[in-house]
């Protein structure tokens, strides 16, 4: 790919951030962003994508084919069918358990496409709940499940589940008993976590793809239970 | 690596200016260490523009040691904590 | 100065947790092309992800509070973008 070489400085002229290269008190930019409707924020993204396509670092035709592959190939689903071959595999969610990145290749998955991370699974049982969490910002296995949930990424959820998990639980409707232990993973590096959530009664007779089919975006995240009616949710 | 799995460590209180990846519930607590995970880059230089790599854990932290009588019960909260997040090694 | 707002693990305050339910991946198109293009500032290496971090951390605590999470994005892509007034 080419080395852009022109200047580039976007015409928002944006200078709001704190710290050390912006002395206290010094005032600054004003532009009124907070009452922005959506065209403003369209306008304030075209005007990036002119301003960086001009200094021949990207175009809007690149953004959009780097949007579409991503939604191509990241999505629940991705969860779902590693989940169901783990119920249906004990060697497999063996090997997810010990190394998600190498196991996932085995049904052909794979998170180049992406920013590299490492993936682990943690395991519901009956005696362990899992769920998931980034305090700091919204750490999330992307790549792998497709962009988070919205609540995923609020300040409730995010201030909330280490300091009372199983009241944020019982709230998603997934309440876990008092004999179960409750582990919450704060994704604070460039691990990404995602729950093997435990396989529901009545589903013996499922093949992977019904089994699959249980699995929703909230159970790999440990705030819902796979069901065989996974609802709407997620 | 100065830590294996099972060691008992505790945070640093250090309250940095800069970008850092040690939540402020999480400082100056003491944890367990659950998983080793081999050098990563720490994010406080990446932020700065430099490539600097440490050990990297998790660490599992009690409730209780957290939250103290507000804690609910037998809840384990984990972090990938960089080895210069933890004092006294 | 205040900052860091981003650091929230036990706070108070912050209200129920929405429960959303059939939620598109973007609630806008602007959304998913913020997304997109700060993919590839970082794979063209303009900045990296913990450059992208600071950036959203940085930003001024009292709009950051009243900006959505992709406002946010943008908001900092801006200023990163700005502060690098010439790529080579």
């Amino acid at each position: 790919m080419p080395k852009p070489t022109a200047s580039f400085t976007p015409s928002c002229g944006n200078r709001t951030l704190s710290g050390s290269d912006r002395p206290a008190g010094s005032g600054g930019h004003e532009h009124e962003h907070a009452s922005e409707s959506g065209a403003a924020f369209t306008r304030r993204v075209d005007a990036l994508v002119a301003g960086l396509t001009h200094a021949g670092v990207t175009s809007d035709r690149e953004i959009t084919a780097t949007l579409e592959a991503f939604l191509a190939g990241a999505g629940p689903s991705n969860g779902a069918r590693i989940v169901a071959r783990a119920w249906l595999d004990a060697d497999f969610k063996a090997r997810v358990l010990a190394d998600a990145n190498a196991a996932i290749a085995e049904l052909g998955l794979d998170l180049s496409h992406w920013a590299p991370v490492t993936l682990r699974a943690v395991e519901n049982t009956a005696r362990v709940h899992n769920v998931i969490v980034c305090t700091l910002c919204s750490c999330y296995p992307i790549a792998l499940l497709g962009p988070s949930p919205s609540r995923y990424k609020s300040e409730a959820y995010r201030s909330r589940v280490v300091r009372e998990p199983r009241a944020v639980l019982r709230e998603f409707g997934c309440a876990v008993g008092d004999d179960v232990q409750l582990r919450v993973w704060d994704s604070t590096a460039e691990l990404r976590y995602f729950v093997l959530p435990r396989r529901p009664q009545g589903t013996a007779d499922f093949d992977e793809t019904q089994l699959a089919a249980c699995v929703s975006r909230d159970a790999l995240i440990g705030v819902a239970a796979a069901s065989i009616t996974p609802g709407s949710s997620g | 690596m100065k830590l294996a799995a099972g060691d008992r460590v505790m945070t640093s209180a250090r309250n940095p200016a800069g970008h850092y990846r040690l939540p402020r519930y999480l400082r100056g607590k003491p944890g367990i260490v659950e998983a080793l995970h081999g050098r990563y880059l720490l994010a406080d230089e990446r932020a700065a523009g430099r490539d600097v790599s440490e050990p990297l854990y998790t660490v599992a932290f009690a409730a209780r040691d957290l939250w103290e009588e507000d804690a609910e019960a037998d809840c384990i909260v984990h972090a990938e904590l960089w080895e210069s997040y933890l004092v006294g090694l | 100065m205040v900052s860091r707002l981003n650091d929230v693990g036990g706070m108070h305050g912050f209200g129920p947790i929405a429960h959303s339910v059939d939620e598109p991946p973007f609630h806008a198109e602007w959304e998913a092309r913020v997304f997109a293009l700060n993919r590839v500032l970082m794979l063209r290496g303009v900045y990296n992800l913990d450059e992208f971090r600071d950036a959203v951390e940085r930003i001024d605590p009292a709009r950051y509070l009243g900006m959505s999470y992709y406002e946010r994005w943008l908001t900092a892509i801006e200023a990163l973008l700005a502060q690098r007034a010439t790529i080579v």
